[in-house]
């Protein structure tokens, strides 16, 4: 369970945080690996929380001013552009990663590399794409955005839909795959 | 629940809010799942009968917000997001990581919703709570929902129907109907029981 919000986790060396910016719960960094410096800036006035920041050693990512993300989780080994204003609900995923090889032969090999005696051994190529989500976009709880995804300023994300494609800015989109069903101001 | 409105057992050191009724036959598991309850009515959660709620089951209940629990209902794990109403009806099995919202707490406008935005670090704790229009959910008796479900505002799901997992509800779902998918059709009809309220 997260622990409630009141005061701010300790952060890692590499991690720039505005003033005013709240991050709570214990798995805040429990998943961050990210060898760049800076690995992570955040703005100010953001409130952080539980969310999981799991960034891979060589992933960067970038939040704006008054974002407000509840136990969303971040999955970023290339790197994550998120703007100001910027809502993430209960529970929902970002990803920039397949995580694993497509093409049964190499997810082999990644399964041996990520096993206990692959220390030392190098992963196959997987398919990265930087997330950019733009100013005073809401995505609902539950939803999930995969890589190569741009999600234009204002646009409205539903809850629980899945983002496979780039949403233009003032949509609203819903569903899995997600459609487009509205629009917003 | 203890008379100091404790709870045995509890992980989280916290109390029942006063304005919570909770049968003495109910089970809360932790009183965490109202740490974000802000309800000001003199009712704002009824706990009935033998209902449940598990770990991860959270009462975000704003200032006006209402949610009833009744009768052998058991929460598994439920965000519930309620600004006006949400009733869930006596049997309803309700699965983890199901989001029941009644209201998306922040205007639909950007300009508005960034105003919004930049009161929420002014607030202890720290919560959306804009002047948004709420509409009540309302899950009927007999209702079984699967885990990560979403139900949008405004959605009532009829007696005995079923919502599969991860689907999300964004429409009326009718009695004794299965409903799946992201947005959720129907996909299949249940015979009613003899004992049913509607037919």
């Amino acid at each position: 369970m997260n622990a409630p919000v009141s005061q701010s986790v300790a952060l890692p060396p590499n991690v720039r945080v505005g003033a005013n910016t709240l991050i709570t719960g214990d798995l805040a960094f429990k998943r961050f690996h990210s060898r760049r410096d800076p690995a992570l800036v955040i703005g100010a006035n953001c409130t952080m929380d539980g969310v999981h920041f799991a960034l891979g050693e060589q992933s960067s990512a970038r939040i704006g001013n008054y974002c407000y993300f509840t136990n969303a989780v971040l999955l970023c080994e290339l790197e994550l552009h998120i703007g100001n204003y910027v809502v993430i609900g209960w529970n929902a995923t970002i990803a920039d990663t397949d995580f694993h090889p497509l093409s049964p032969a190499e997810r082999i090999a990644d399964a041996i590399a990520c096993s206990p005696s692959g220390k030392g051994r190098s992963r196959p190529e997987i398919p990265k794409l930087p997330v950019v989500i733009e100013d005073d976009v809401w995505i609902g709880p539950n939803a999930t955005i995969l890589k190569g995804v741009r999600i234009g300023a204002g646009a409205w994300i539903e809850a629980g839909a899945l983002i496979t494609r780039d949403v233009p800015p003032r949509k609203r989109v819903l569903g899995n795959p997600a459609q487009i069903v509205g629009a917003v101001k | 629940m203890n008379a100091d409105r404790t709870l045995s057992g509890d992980w989280y050191p916290g109390k029942i809010p006063e304005n919570v009724a909770v049968d003495e036959t109910a089970y809360i598991e932790t009183s965490f799942s109202f740490h974000f309850f802000r309800s000001r009515l003199p009712r704002g959660v009824e706990i009935g009968r033998a209902a449940s709620t598990y770990l991860g089951t959270m009462f975000d209940v704003g200032p006006e917000g209402k949610v009833t629990l009744g009768d052998y209902a058991l929460v598994h794990g439920a965000r519930i997001i309620c600004d006006s109403e949400i009733s869930i009806g006596d049997y309803a099995l309700i699965s983890w990581n199901v989001v029941l919202m009644d209201t998306y707490r922040v205007p639909f406008d950007a300009r508005a919703r960034r105003d919004e935005l930049e009161r929420v670090p002014t607030r202890r704790p720290r919560v959306a709570a804009a002047h948004v229009e709420a509409r009540p959910i309302r899950i009927a008796r007999n209702v079984w929902i699967g885990f990560d479900a979403c139900v949008l505002p405004g959605v009532t799901i009829g007696e005995g129907a079923v919502v599969g997992a991860r689907s999300v509800v964004s429409e009326n779902v009718p009695p004794f109907t299965v409903v799946a998918g992201n947005p959720a059709r129907a996909i299949r009809q249940l015979e009613p029981p003899p004992f049913a309220q509607h037919a």
